[in-house]
């Protein structure tokens, strides 16, 4: 489960979220739309607690977010942005950096798995030579989209990941996700192609939010 | 060989007579750099004939703690006009940058003194404050650009720190590719610049011992000395010094604090 409870947040003298709570069960679905700065970025930022509500309370799987419990709670969620910035060097070298990280290491990397999601996501085996700075935009994307779906997460969180892409593609991006029968996926984008799934939605406005 | 010959102050002001040059050009095409330009040149003569005369006291006396002290003053100094050059704040940054300079530049200006050169008396003035100088001038550059351009790039690659973050990366696993951006953008001009040396440019050490009557074999063995321990020191230095800030610069959940640079 998911949960804010009554998120106030400000930058500066700009009122992002007033007493803002929303719930999303375990492998539930919301979308969150509102125009460009009107904080989806920085709802799913919160989740990951890489910022913090001025008050109120921010709940993932169940539990309160805070400092003893922060690290181990991203490791359910995967995150993946519109802009990514991924770094440097080759796709594959990147690729394997990750499935070492100490929390990962227990996850086999299996080249062929990758190379299978490559394909389905259209992006050819050869991507992994690539050098991650010649990626475009929308290939970056899919390879990120990849790596979270090799780390097994329970939680994606998806800022505008369509919408650099084009109707074909999103339309296979949508599919992939909403068949994820079991995985939670918070999804913030203003796609019409999302809109169009029939998920919970909140609208982030200007001032304060309704749903 | 013989010593050079002293320059007399006569014709020391003729080598301010090439300042003509610049000044001129600097007038006519109006770059701004007139009074600039002075207070340089101001600066530069009269703190190196301040230093001429402690020198002259230091090499005199010859005091292994006065020479070690004056050694720790020229660091502070060094750290101070390196954090002026650089965007990151005094408070956070002063005291760890100087703590690393000082074990940076210190240990290889022991193994120097000790090990290279093998002097009786490895706090001597001549080795303690003229190597001491070396080292610190020259791998101050370096340590700056590693420091800031660690912090700096956190900040502007923000998203690929917490991305990384976000994958299951632990603080340093997700700091490593930075650390290591930074260790590379420092060491990479003096590693370009020790393949041209020699060639492209005669160094300064080499020169100087060169006038000062020195055989021309012992000077290059110098040099290479000096430029390896320059290149250590300055390597050491930024490691530790982005080592000793790391732990303090993010928050509890993992975030650079906004107050590390000067606003």
């Amino acid at each position: 489960m998911i949960k804010l409870d009554n998120v106030t947040l400000s930058f500066g003298d700009q009122q992002l979220f007033e007493r803002l709570s929303v719930e999303v069960p375990a492998g539930g679905r919301l979308l969150i739309s509102g125009e460009s700065g009107s904080g989806k970025t920085t709802l799913l930022r919160m989740l990951l607690g890489f910022v913090l509500p001025d008050r109120g309370m921010v709940y993932v799987d169940g539990e309160q977010l805070q400092v003893d419990n922060v690290w181990r709670l991203r490791r359910k969620m995967a995150y993946v942005s519109q802009e990514m910035q991924i770094g440097k060097g080759r796709v594959e070298s990147f690729i394997k950096e990750i499935f070492r990280f100490k929390n990962n290491r227990r996850i086999e990397y299996q080249r062929d798995k990758v190379i299978a999601l490559l394909e389905d996501f259209q992006l050819g085996s050869g991507t992994l030579d690539k050098d991650l700075e010649d990626l475009s935009g929308g290939e970056l994307q899919r390879v990120a989209i990849i790596v979270t779906l090799l780390l097994n997460r329970q939680i994606y969180l998806l800022d505008e990941v369509t919408s650099a892409l084009d109707q074909q593609l999103k339309e296979m991006i949508v599919n992939y996700f909403t068949n994820l029968d079991d995985k939670t996926l918070i999804i913030s984008s203003h796609d019409k192609i999302w809109h169009d799934q029939g998920f919970p939605t909140i609208h982030l406005g200007n001032n304060g939010s309704s749903t | 060989m013989e010593a050079a010959p002293d320059i007399s102050i006569l014709r020391l002001l003729a080598a301010f007579g090439l300042l003509i040059v610049p000044l001129a050009l600097s007038f006519f095409l109006r770059l701004g750099f007139v009074r600039q330009l002075f207070i340089s040149a101001g600066r530069m003569t009269g703190q190196l004939f301040l230093m001429g005369i402690l020198l002259v006291y230091l090499f005199r006396w010859d005091n292994p703690w006065l020479n070690v002290a004056w050694v720790i003053v020229m660091m502070f100094f060094a750290c101070f006009s390196a954090m002026v050059n650089s965007k990151l704040s005094f408070r956070h940054f002063f005291l760890p940058v100087f703590l690393a300079y000082f074990v940076g530049t210190g240990l290889i200006l022991l193994f120097f003194n000790k090990v290279i050169v093998n002097y009786e008396n490895i706090f001597t003035a001549r080795l303690v404050v003229v190597v001491g100088g070396m080292l610190l001038g020259n791998s101050l550059n370096s340590t700056i650009i590693g420091i800031s351009h660690y912090y700096e790039a956190i900040r502007k690659e923000n998203k690929r720190y917490l991305y990384l973050l976000s994958l299951g990366a632990n603080q340093q696993e997700a700091l490593l590719p930075f650390f290591r951006e930074a260790l590379r953008a420092a060491m990479r001009p003096f590693i370009a610049n020790m393949a041209t040396m020699g060639i492209v440019s005669l160094p300064g050490m080499m020169t100087g011992q060169m006038l000062g009557g020195a055989d021309p074999e012992t000077a290059i063995k110098y040099q290479i000395a000096i430029v390896l321990a320059i290149f250590t020191a300055l390597t050491i230095s930024v490691a530790l010094s982005i080592f000793f800030t790391s732990n303090r610069a993010f928050d509890d959940y993992g975030i650079l604090k906004g107050s590390l640079f000067r606003r």
